[in-house]
């Protein structure tokens, strides 16, 4: 895990950087989907409620769609879903504690799972590894962002 | 499929400046959920919508004024109408409104009405 600025940022996920949200191939072929550190630290760092719209439970959403809402005192916006996807399940437990998406963003913060429907066409748009996390850098650098 | 359309009929204005915050921040809301949103401002909601008056109302002491949640909802993509039958109320004329605002008349709330998915009022 690379700390930039104070934000962690796993070299092992798929990034949107311009919309800080991660995606992770598990087993099975499904992509378990989160907000990153830095989104945590945009929303103000206090969360109200981050929401699965019940109605996407099963359904398919396009690329840069949204999968979910983001709701603090300081910003109220939507977690665009990295690649299109059918949600299989939102993580029950953001529903009690939606700070767990900024304590443990990668962990038990995650946001939902979707089974992904053009994955090999559509991952090339985020950044992995090494180079995805100095262009993560070079972002945060530009904005003058820090979560720490 | 497009997206689902919703309405907020705002009839709370500067008279009721602890209402006049949350109508904005559902509508940003509802856009970040992908539904097709229009404020439809009627009443006292339309004074908001008058240059500079909704930078001058705050819903809570030291908290962020009413433009601010308004400039997020337009930013979100929500679109605002003014009933011209309001404007007569209040008399305000074209030119004093905030250019992002549309005026139309009444029969365009009920027609949206029938189209939304669902319509809020405050």
């Amino acid at each position: 895990m690379a700390t930039i600025h104070g934000c962690n940022l796993p070299e092992d996920l798929f990034y949107n950087i311009e919309k800080h949200v991660w995606a992770k191939p598990l087993d099975g072929g499904v992509v378990r989907v989160g907000m990153t550190s830095v989104a945590g630290k945009l929303a103000g760092g206090k969360l109200n409620a981050v929401t699965v719209k019940a109605k996407n439970i099963g359904q398919e959403i396009k690329q840069a769609k949204s999968l979910a809402t983001v709701e603090s005192s300081k910003f109220v916006g939507p977690v665009p879903i990295p690649v299109s996807g059918v949600v299989l399940r939102a993580n029950d437990k953001l529903a009690a504690d939606p700070n767990l998406a900024v304590s443990d963003p990668y962990g038990e913060g995650w946001i939902a799972d979707i089974q992904p429907t053009a994955w090999e066409a559509e991952q090339s748009a985020l950044v992995s590894g090494a180079d995805g996390v100095a262009k993560y850098r070079a972002k945060l650098e530009a904005e003058n962002i820090r979560c720490a | 499929m497009a997206d689902d359309q919703v309405m907020i009929v705002m009839t709370s204005g500067p008279d009721t400046p602890h209402r006049c915050a949350t109508p904005f921040f559902f509508a940003t809301l509802a856009a970040s959920m992908d539904y097709d949103v229009t404020m439809f401002f009627t009443i006292d909601g339309t004074l908001l919508l008058k240059k500079g008056v909704a930078d001058t109302v705050y819903p809570k002491p030291g908290a962020k004024p009413v433009g601010d949640f308004l400039r997020d909802a337009l930013d979100a993509g929500v679109k605002m109408l003014a009933c011209t039958a309001s404007t007569e109320l209040n008399d305000i004329a074209l030119e004093d409104l905030i250019p992002e605002v549309k005026m139309v008349g009444g029969a365009t709330m009920w027609q949206l009405a029938e189209e939304c998915k669902t319509v809020l009022t405050f």
